[in-house]
């Protein structure tokens, strides 16, 4: 789950991290108070949870209220790709003398964390690896170990830094270790770090993605995970632990397991059909779980029809079978509907659906079941 | 043969209490699987199926010796469970468990690591030798014995290809499911290596999905092959930027996409299967 900024640098804030003066605002009046608050000149920060915000113009400055103002109104009525703006940041406006990048993530080759800095900050990581690797400095943490501060010294260091600089820079980067281990970061970023010139350091840009299964060890941040998505179907399968994509087509999806799930999506695409969504359960189906996922896809008003498509493994499947009939019988749905059960106890789910009216593929194979659907869609 | 693992392998269950442990287990016997105990902290003393229930590893395998434990335990306590195993000597661990956060699946990688443990998954079916073990919780019926060696990123979309190949006549001689979290202790690779080298597999199978390195990591060793490698990667419709049900399942910033992963395979020389069916007529041509 990646945080908005303004929640980034509230944690980083409270664990020591110096962050620009700044507060959120949501309309015309809490941008005055918050210009107020902060003092001119300022910066005005679209809140969205997706980066290349800069570019897309995202980022605005202003020397006077009224143009603080009007810029953070054009701010919130423009979305930056695809994500509507619905609070912006103002922050005190900096001078900045050098920009850096320091960045942690889990990299997936090692299956260790990993931090990178850089003396080009202000960009993608992606973009400095790619144009300026000689810039980078990269360490491989031990998860048990940690980082020691005398390492965290070395990498400055070796970055070019020296003098209070250094021993600033490198008491930052300890601190965004912690936070990165602290609450189960998938990445830690600050970018840029700005050294201003009155030679002051704060983390300006701050990126800070908490992994989705930590988060029973982390309610004490106190986030509102209803205003992470803007689409209400997501949101309602979040709550009701499902997975959740919205595609662009009118075939609805529903899956025991991501993989299948993918491949049935690919395979509706490969025969000439469009999904609308990849809706998947995991392996924790109950009666009531699948009776919800039935539910929530039927919802979407494109539907032209709908493919089940379970295996029982861990999922028990005479209780996916009941959870779709009571689905069913509470809302006729009038579109074609297929579904295919194989696995353990597939007879008695077979059994279950057949006695409901339910259209039941038998075959191992999903393709049989995609190709099914999509002929019944052609009549 | 299978590798990793045979008939006579001993094993126990952690979490063999719960309701989905309990029932595995069962499953699990019925297939001819060793279970010889379980481990729940607090239900000592229980039996489950005929099984001998111990409060902790090294009691359950001081009395019964084992070589693989399967952890079915909630993902909050999993890293606890996984060190237990370890420090109790067991060398091969089977987490099946969802949902673990990274962090600890980070840590139990560099502890099995640095004590030369193998850990299939988290988030996996577990490993499945046909006709002769299981330790895991795949549906049993859709696979059979045979020479075809599988390895898979997914769950259900390792029973889809091997139900395919099942449903032609093609067995398989083992099937592991190396776990769909971005952070995995067993890489594709390491078991490439082990099909490599049994003498019963003729054909290994790969199943991979968008996101992650473990494809394009797989592809510089299916060069050294000598046996013949046939890819299925789903995925091709995800959008970018999404986590596709698992959590290592997700294209960002343009890497990990189905095309990329299709081509640095194909051009490692796997035949690459555009669809589930086309697993069973690549395999017919090769073997």
């Amino acid at each position: 789950m990646r945080l908005f900024e303004y929640e980034a640098k509230e944690i980083f804030r409270k664990l020591g991290i110096p962050v620009p003066k700044g507060a959120t605002a949501g309309s015309t009046d809490e941008v005055s108070l918050a210009v107020r608050k902060v003092g001119l000149p300022v910066a005005i920060k679209a809140q969205v949870l997706v980066g290349g915000r800069g570019k897309a113009g995202g980022i605005k400055f202003a020397e006077s209220l009224e143009d603080a103002v009007e810029q953070a109104k054009e701010s919130m009525s423009e979305p930056i790709r695809g994500h509507k703006v619905n609070r912006v940041l103002i922050e005190e406006k900096l001078n900045i003398k050098h920009e850096y990048y320091f960045g942690v993530i889990i990299d997936q080759l090692s299956g260790a964390p990993t931090i990178m800095l850089s003396t080009e900050g202000g960009v993608d990581v992606e973009i400095i690896a790619g144009d300026k690797p000689e810039t980078l400095v990269s360490k491989r943490v031990s998860p048990s170990r940690g980082l020691f501060r005398f390492e965290a010294r070395e990498m400055c260091r070796q970055l070019g830094m020296y003098g209070s600089l250094l021993l600033k820079s490198s008491d930052i980067l300890y601190l965004l270790y912690g936070v990165f281990s602290k609450y189960d970061a998938l990445i830690g970023e600050i970018n840029p770090l700005v050294v201003t010139t009155q030679d002051e350091i704060y983390a300006v840009g701050s990126v800070l993605e908490i992994d989705d299964n930590s988060l029973f060890r982390h309610s004490d941040i106190g986030l509102d995970l209803s205003r992470r998505s803007e689409d209400d179907i997501k949101r309602e399968a979040v709550e009701r632990g499902l997975s959740y994509v919205r595609l662009d087509g009118d075939i609805g999806v529903i899956g025991s397991g991501a993989g299948l799930t993918m491949a049935t999506i690919d395979l509706i695409k490969d025969f000439g059909g469009k999904p609308a969504n990849f809706l998947e359960t995991g392996g924790g189906i109950t009666e009531q779980l699948m009776e919800r996922a039935v539910e929530l896809v039927l919802k979407d008003g494109r539907l032209s029809a709908l493919l089940i498509n379970l295996y029982g493994g861990i999922n028990p499947m005479p209780a996916a079978a009941k959870g779709i009939v009571k689905a069913f019988e509470r809302l006729r749905p009038k579109i074609p509907i297929l579904v295919k059960v194989v696995g353990n106890q597939q007879e008695e789910a077979w059994n279950i659906l057949e006695i409901a009216g339910i259209t039941v593929v038998k075959e191992i194979q999903t393709e049989v079941a995609v190709k099914k659907l999509i002929s019944m869609l052609g009549e | 043969m299978c590798i990793l693992v045979d008939e006579r392998t001993r094993i126990i269950v952690q979490g063999i209490t719960g309701s989905i442990g309990s029932t595995q287990t069962k499953l699990m016997l019925d297939y001819g699987s060793k279970i010889v105990a379980g481990v729940t902290p607090g239900k000592g003393g229980a039996t489950v199926h005929g099984v001998p229930v111990y409060d902790s590893v090294k009691a359950a395998v001081s009395e019964h010796p084992a070589d693989v434990s399967m952890l079915l335990v909630p993902a909050p306590f999993i890293k606890d469970a996984a060190v237990e195993a370890m420090d109790s000597g067991m060398k091969l661990l089977v987490a099946i468990t969802e949902h673990v956060p990274v962090h600890d699946a980070v840590y139990i990688r560099e502890q099995a690591e640095s004590l030369g443990v193998r850990v299939i998954g988290p988030t996996t079916p577990g490993i499945i030798c046909p006709g002769k073990t299981k330790i895991g919780i795949m549906p049993a019926s859709v696979f059979m014995e045979g020479n075809v060696g599988i390895i898979s990123r997914s769950g259900t979309l390792l029973y889809e290809i091997a139900g395919n190949l099942t449903l032609a006549g093609i067995g398989q001689s083992t099937c592991v499911g190396i776990g769909a979290d971005p952070v995995v202790r067993i890489d594709m690779v390491d078991i490439l290596r082990l099909f490599e080298r049994d003498e019963h597999t003729k054909l290994v199978a790969i199943v991979g999905e968008i996101g992650g390195v473990q494809e394009e990591e797989a592809a510089q060793f299916i060069g050294e092959m000598k046996k013949p490698v046939v890819a299925y990667v789903a995925g091709r419709v995800a959008p970018p930027g999404e986590r596709m049900g698992h959590a290592g399942a997700i294209i960002l910033r343009g890497r990990g996409t189905a095309q990329s992963k299709i081509n640095v395979l194909k051009s490692a020389g796997a035949k690459i299967a555009n669809r589930p069916s086309d697993v069973v007529s690549l395999t017919k041509t090769c073997i």
